[in-house]
């Protein structure tokens, strides 16, 4: 009997189709999403990140369900709130939840390539620098951008399903369409200052710590920042804010998390409210308002750009000599 | 048929000149570019892949110029780098089948094929495992399945032994030697190595200071001027020298029973002159065939020649 193996096992040339050797950012994406789903931590980061969406259903919840109402009137607690601002404190609250969440996912995106040198895989095969950078940095956009959007949306579709009569359309008929910019920002953001970091380093961990330390002196800054515009607020109750300096308010923005809050605050168009509170005076204690959407917007793209810039320049496919 | 022309190719690194005027044909088969360390030999790879644009000159590669076709170069090139690389976070047959769809095959496809790959290049009961907990050899072999998986025209294979122990670099010659004959895949090896090549290649490229030094096939290369003969006895005899010297030959030093004798004439008439010498001298001729250098020699000939390059030769259907 013969001992050969039945099957083949020399080499055999691939006739197969090939697809055109363009747009190969998708492959690229595709890739880089299928390993952050592959990660525990990414599942686990991205259901705490709607957090505060989930207390507030439950919180809503409870007050419908147990609040004495008065045949023919309205719960007071629904009738005073500011239905957007519900979902930019659901924003603004799971930021630090995002950032962790871009820290898991996007802090080797580029590092670990360099560590492992992958881009002589990837620009060794029809890819040029610009797919695999747009490839990238959609990898990391896609994945926080769908964690944003997930419990934002859910959350919208519940209060218009149970709130219609207390204003939740009729108080920002185009909320929805204000939420859909909004739930882009921390995926835009995060994909570029994380793939700019990420350029810098040979080993993740490195660009995740750089990209941490970056992240909390800004929260360190802002907190300052809101120390200020507190202290000055006090000894104004009549309900027309702090009397910090515009200046003071502008550098309250200017962190991480603090950008993608003043953006946001510029597409919904408000100025926020503490969480659970309706209208009123003491609602604005400690808030400081909306900054100016022709500064905090063409700095969010230019910061964004400035980290793109950076990714493109530090990928190249050899090393350069004398 | 070249598969590749390279016609006066000029690559700065900023002051530094790493290809200096480079011309050269690679055709199809198995090609060693023979280089010493710094030569230009990765340099002239990674100009053709696109990686590095030329300052001028020109090159095509399967038909297609460097400068206009890079993507498409690429589809129908696969290169197994120098170091290590690899994409991290994925197992073996992901790595492979990724680097499939990178290079355009769909995902069932690509995934299929990196099997077959891998099975070919000896790591079919490793696929599931991590990259990075590859040893150094099986490293290098996945670099060379990742090259295939897309079914190239034209492998690239820099240093393929590289860092490997005895048996993995005749493992990794041997995988080299039989995808480049008889499968219709041509395969350009760049090496320092002269063993290597010599092993898996017909015909050499030899390059200096970015400089193409010598090219052809490699027993052209190892042949000596005045096509001499070596001759073995039975043991070492004086009487047979001297009749050779009185026929006319020149003969060398002997090295252990063999001696080196040239001759003005054909082959068969220098076998004729020395069987006679053979007879006369009471000698017992136990060999006899054609004197050559090792390519050990004739690569140090071709990069110490300090002369202009050597024009190449028109192309030569040498498909083995």
């Amino acid at each position: 009997m013969a001992s050969s193996p039945i099957a083949d096992l020399s080499y055999r040339n691939y006739d197969g189709p090939l697809e055109p050797p363009i747009n190969r950012w998708w492959a690229i994406a595709k890739m880089s999403i299928r390993l952050s789903l592959k990660k525990k931590g990414f599942w686990v980061w991205a259901v705490l990140s709607g957090y505060w969406y989930m207390i507030l259903l439950a919180v809503f919840y409870f007050v419908d369900a147990q609040a004495s109402v008065v045949s023919g009137k309205q719960n007071p607690f629904f009738a005073n709130l500011v239905w957007k601002d519900q979902f930019l404190n659901g924003f603004a609250i799971g930021q630090l939840l995002l950032f962790v969440l871009a820290l898991l996912i996007g802090a080797g995106a580029i590092a670990n390539d360099n560590r492992a040198n992958a881009l002589l895989v990837y620009l060794s095969k029809p890819c040029s620098k610009l797919d695999y950078v747009v490839g990238k940095w959609l990898g990391i956009f896609i994945p926080i951008t769908a964690v944003t959007a997930v419990p934002t949306l859910l959350f919208y579709a519940y209060c218009l399903m149970s709130y219609r009569s207390y204003g939740f359309v009729t108080q920002d008929p185009w909320l929805i369409v204000k939420l859909f910019g909004m739930i882009l920002i921390p995926g835009f953001f995060h994909a570029s200052a994380a793939l700019g970091i990420s350029s810098l380093f040979q080993q993740g961990r490195l660009a995740g710590a750089t990209y941490a330390a970056f992240y909390f002196f800004g929260i360190f800054f802002t907190k300052a920042m809101q120390s200020i515009i507190v202290m000055s607020g006090l000894n104004d109750i009549t309900g027309s804010g702090s009397s910090a300096p515009a200046f003071v308010k502008n550098l309250y923005y200017c962190s991480v998390d603090g950008i993608q809050i003043a953006v946001a605050k510029v597409i919904l168009h408000t100025d926020g409210s503490p969480p659970l509170a309706g209208p009123g005076p003491a609602a604005k204690l400690g808030v400081v308002p909306a900054p100016s959407g022709w500064i905090f917007i063409p700095a969010f793209f230019a910061i964004c750009g400035l980290f793109m810039l950076l990714a493109w320049s530090r990928i190249r496919a050899v090393e350069v000599v004398g | 048929m070249a598969i590749a022309s390279v016609h006066n190719l000029v690559v700065r690194y900023g002051r530094f000149t790493a290809l200096n005027g480079l011309s050269c044909e690679i055709p199809e088969g198995c090609t060693g570019l023979l280089g010493p360390n710094g030569a230009g030999k990765t340099t002239l790879l990674k100009t053709i892949l696109g990686f590095v644009k030329p300052t001028s000159g020109t090159a095509t590669i399967l038909g297609m110029d460097i400068l206009e076709a890079g993507a498409a170069i690429r589809q129908k090139v696969g290169l197994m780098p120098e170091q290590d690389c690899h994409i991290p976070g994925m197992t073996a047959v992901q790595f492979v089948a990724y680097a499939g769809e990178l290079a355009g095959m769909p995902t069932s496809q690509a995934l299929r094929r990196a099997h077959e790959v891998l099975d070919y290049c000896g790591l079919g009961e490793a696929r599931y495992r991590n990259v990075e907990t590859y040893s150094t050899g099986m490293k290098q072999r996945i670099k060379l399945a990742q090259a295939l998986v897309h079914g190239p025209k034209l492998l690239l294979l820099d240093e393929p032994t590289n860092g490997l122990d005895p048996a993995g670099r005749e493992d990794m010659l041997e995988l080299v030697r039989s995808v480049s004959h008889g499968k219709g895949l041509n395969v350009l090896v760049s090496s320092h190595l002269l063993p290597d090549i010599e092993r898996v290649c017909d015909r050499v490229i030899v390059v200096m200071k970015g400089e193409l030094r010598a090219q052809g096939t490699i027993k052209d290369l190892k042949k000596i001027e005045g096509q001499p003969i070596d001759i073995e006895l039975r043991e070492l005899s004086p009487a047979f020298v001297a009749a050779m010297q009185a026929k006319g030959a020149s003969v060398m030093p002997p090295k252990r029973t063999t001696y080196r004798i040239q001759i003005k004439g054909l082959p068969q008439d220098a076998a004729a002159i020395a069987m006679q010498a053979a007879k006369e001298s009471g000698a017992q001729i136990r060999g006899f065939s054609q004197a050559e250098r090792s390519l050990e020699d004739a690569f140090m000939d071709a990069i110490s020649s300090s002369g202009p390059p050597v024009p190449p030769p028109p192309a030569v259907g040498g498909k083995i």
